[in-house]
């Protein structure tokens, strides 16, 4: 009776395997052993021997033919048996039988299995069973003591001490003689890693203190919320320039006595720099932009949202036509709402509205910053310290006050020259905010 | 407390009911002046006379026909079967009389009848006089089926048969007869369905029945030597059966070797195993649960092929072993 030649399962994910060569012709003799044809399955290419000792009496597959596992590719048997002429189809593709897949084996000891089965069901008593459920542990990764490897609970107590960590965090704690099982693991199925180790062998030897934790709400939450909005939504692209503060200074110093006399409040440069901004953003409208949905709002109004840090968050008070605003009004305009916003007393009208923000920590030893844009902004200016510094004036050396502007803004609504250019033209107007008179 | 035989406390739970209870009278083959044919019922034709210590003709059908039908007019009989292989002729009496009158009488019937005879092999008594059927009548319903394997046992566990008002068959081993222990001399009466652990121990339960009690502690002593620990369950009635002790005990140990002499094909040990693999004690098993019976052959009379054909001291031994992968 002629045999059939199988297309072999060589893993638990094989569906097919492509034919690479036949090895043997119709006609030829074949031995038991001998390899018959060469397929490439999804991991490996494989010559598949012969289980039986006659002649190859049939191929029904061309080479590059993907042909389903299990599937009758061949007949061996005696010289000149008769044998069909088209494959015979297979029984069930889907989910061969039990019997089938019994029958297959038959026909495929195990000892010439070319490749490790991964199918094989663990084998494992019940109560492993329980106790690996019980610990997250993959009876799989069990070696078992049992006969045919079967795993008994008492290897899954011991892979627990042992299989939960990580080799590495195995060495450093058998060095630093800290027991495993004390651990709790972070890595996956509570694997005990590294940093466990020596965390816990750190917290062994030092005293640690419990940190005090603090609930994420009320305005705490909202400026998170706000952050991570714009920070996911947004792509930030910031851009950075040096200022030369002279003259603004010099602006500061003859303006200041004269509006503190008239409002009261003493000008600061944050009130300069606001002008100044307010009077380049009418210049540039794609900067003084809103991007909501799918539009880009042209604001015809420039109303600079100014960040005040107040405890326990960030509000930006929006000062209101800031383009059409002199410097004392300016300044009575953002003092008061700085000192509203810190007392908690702003009007939703007062928080709501602006076109463009400005985020000034001049008042630390901090130079330049990538600023979070204020949605649906597009962009935000954050102002560094004025520090002097040593600057090339017309070729020499010369000592000026200098103050770092950075500039973020939104990618998707304004790209990097129009931002620029706009940067450019605020530092030319802080340079000679004379300027702002014309 | 004084030691007495398995047969002597046999006697004595007979005696003291009898004694008690004029309803109660025993029936059977040569009990009379000869006692018996392993000498159980020895002296009591004397004390109680030939009305209530009855010889009868050689017909097992007969004298359990007599017997569920005395039960049923409201006496207490106690059949005696010389040897537990003719309980086949009493069948019919004790599977289609006996165990279903109560049922088909809706209760306003009972047949409270024992009847007790000697099973086993060891004494070269051949295949006709040395099986161990208790499986064919524990799957009867309406029969109780009792199993005990020491003398102290036997007392007790017979006064409950005798109290109870169904059928019950009565197992005694031949090779036990003869087995001592303390027996108190007063009347106690020990449930039917309560296992007794004859022995207590940590690594593997053994359940075990009958003679094979005897060879279980056996092993356990030889085993102990080893550092195996050995609980050793003896459930004493095979119905009913005290699941919920071996189900502990089992899900104590993780390991059980059910062992019995009667064939281990369609044995009560196949009941039991499968019992405790439907019960909880499942997630505890850590290793299949071993059975040992007798080989599925006629009893031999050689004495040797006798030995060899149901399990001793050693196949326990290796059982167990086996079960902690040690075999």
């Amino acid at each position: 009776m002629a045999k059939e030649v199988f297309m072999p399962k060589l893993s638990s994910t094989m569906e097919v395997g492509t034919l690479l060569q036949w090895l043997k012709e119709e006609g030829d003799p074949v031995e038991i052993g001998e390899p018959l044809f060469e397929i490439m399955t999804d991991k490996i290419n494989i010559e598949v021997e012969s289980y039986e000792e006659g002649v190859f009496l049939k191929k029904y597959y061309q080479v590059d033919d993907e042909i389903p596992v299990n599937a009758v590719i061949g007949y061996v048997g005696e010289e000149n048996e008769e044998v069909p002429n088209e494959p015979p189809e297979l029984a069930d593709e889907e989910e061969p039988s039990e019997a089938g897949e019994s029958a297959k084996e038959d026909e495929q000891p195990a000892a010439e299995q070319p490749v490790e089965s991964a199918t094989d069901k663990v084998r494992a008593t019940p109560a492993a069973r329980r106790v690996a459920w019980e610990n997250n542990i993959e009876l799989s990764s069990v070696s078992g003591s049992g006969p045919k490897s079967r795993v008994h609970e008492q290897d899954v107590i011991k892979a627990i001490d042992t299989n939960r960590a990580t080799p590495l965090a195995e060495k450093i704690a058998a060095d630093k003689g800290v027991d495993l099982s004390q651990i709790q693991g972070s890595g996956a199925r509570g694997k005990v890693e590294k940093a466990d180790v020596t965390g816990y062998a750190a917290a062994q030897t030092e005293p640690r203190e419990e940190p005090e934790r603090v609930k994420l709400k009320g305005l705490r939450k909202a400026v998170a919320d706000k952050m991570l909005e714009s920070t996911q939504s947004i792509p930030h692209v910031t851009l950075t320039s040096e200022i030369d503060m002279s003259q603004v200074i010099d602006v500061r110093k003859s303006l200041l006595p004269v509006i503190e006399k008239q409002t009261g409040y003493r000008l600061s440069y944050t009130e300069i720099i606001i002008k100044a901004t307010a009077h380049v953003l009418g210049n540039h409208p794609k900067v003084n932009a809103s991007l909501v949905g799918d539009e880009i709002v042209m604001n015809k109004d420039v109303n600079i949202g100014l960040a005040v840090a107040v405890e326990n968050g960030l509000i930006v008070p929006s000062v209101p036509n800031a383009d059409k605003k002199g410097l004392a009004e300016l300044t009575e305009a953002s003092k008061t709402l700085g000192l509203k916003a810190r007392d908690g007393k702003l009007s939703p009208d007062e928080m709501s509205g602006s076109t463009f923000s400005i985020s000034n920590l001049g008042m630390y030893a901090v130079d330049g910053f990538t600023p979070i844009i204020n949605p649906p902004e597009t962009a935000i200016l954050g102002v560094g310290r004025i520090v002097e510094k040593p600057v090339i004036v017309d070729g020499s050396v010369e000592v000026r006050p200098m103050m770092v502007l950075s500039l973020s803004f939104d990618h998707r609504a304004i790209d990097g020259a129009p931002a620029a250019a706009f940067l450019t033209e605020l530092k030319d107007r802080l340079e000679n905010p004379y300027g702002l008179l014309v | 407390m004084r030691e007495i035989t398995y047969s002597e406390a046999v006697r004595e739970a007979m005696e003291q009911e009898m004694r008690k209870n004029d309803d109660v009278f025993i029936l059977g083959e040569d009990i009379g002046v000869y006692g018996g044919a392993f000498g159980v019922t020895r002296g009591m034709i004397e004390e109680f006379g030939p009305e209530r210590v009855r010889n009868t003709p050689i017909s097992e059908s007969g004298i359990s026909g007599a017997a569920v039908g005395s039960a049923l007019t409201g006496m207490r009989p106690i059949v005696e079967l010389q040897f537990s292989d003719f309980i086949t002729i009493a069948m019919d009496q004790m599977v289609n009389q006996a165990a279903k009158m109560r049922y088909m009488y809706g209760g306003k019937a009972t047949v409270p009848m024992v009847l007790r005879t000697p099973s086993g092999s060891g004494t070269g008594a051949a295949a006709q006089h040395s099986q161990s059927l208790e499986a064919w009548v524990a799957h009867v319903p309406g029969l109780k089926v009792v199993q005990p394997s020491t003398a102290y046992d036997a007392k007790g566990l017979l006064k409950a048969a005798m109290d109870d008002d169904n059928p019950v068959v009565f197992y005694e081993h031949k090779v036990l007869y003869k087995t001592k222990s303390d027996v108190p001399e007063d009347q106690y009466s020990i449930p039917l369905g309560e296992a007794d652990i004859k022995r207590e121990g940590t690594d593997v339960t053994i359940v075990a029945t009958a003679v094979m009690v005897h060879r279980a502690l056996e092993a356990a002593e030889e085993l102990e030597k080893e550092g195996i620990s050995v609980e050793v369950v003896d459930p004493r009635t095979i119905v009913p059966l005290d699941e919920e002790t071996i189900v502990q005990s089992v899900s104590k140990t993780g390991r059980v070797v059910v062992v019995h002499e009667a064939v281990k094909r369609g044995g009560v040990g196949g009941e039991i195993a499968s019992m405790i693999a439907e019960s909880d004690a499942f997630d505890y098993l850590d290793a299949p649960i071993q059975r040992l019976g007798a080989l599925p052959v006629p009893v031999p009379y050689n004495p040797d092929l006798e030995k060899a054909s149901v399990p001793q001291v050693p196949d326990i031994v290796q059982s167990v072993k086996k079960t902690l992968n040690k075999a």
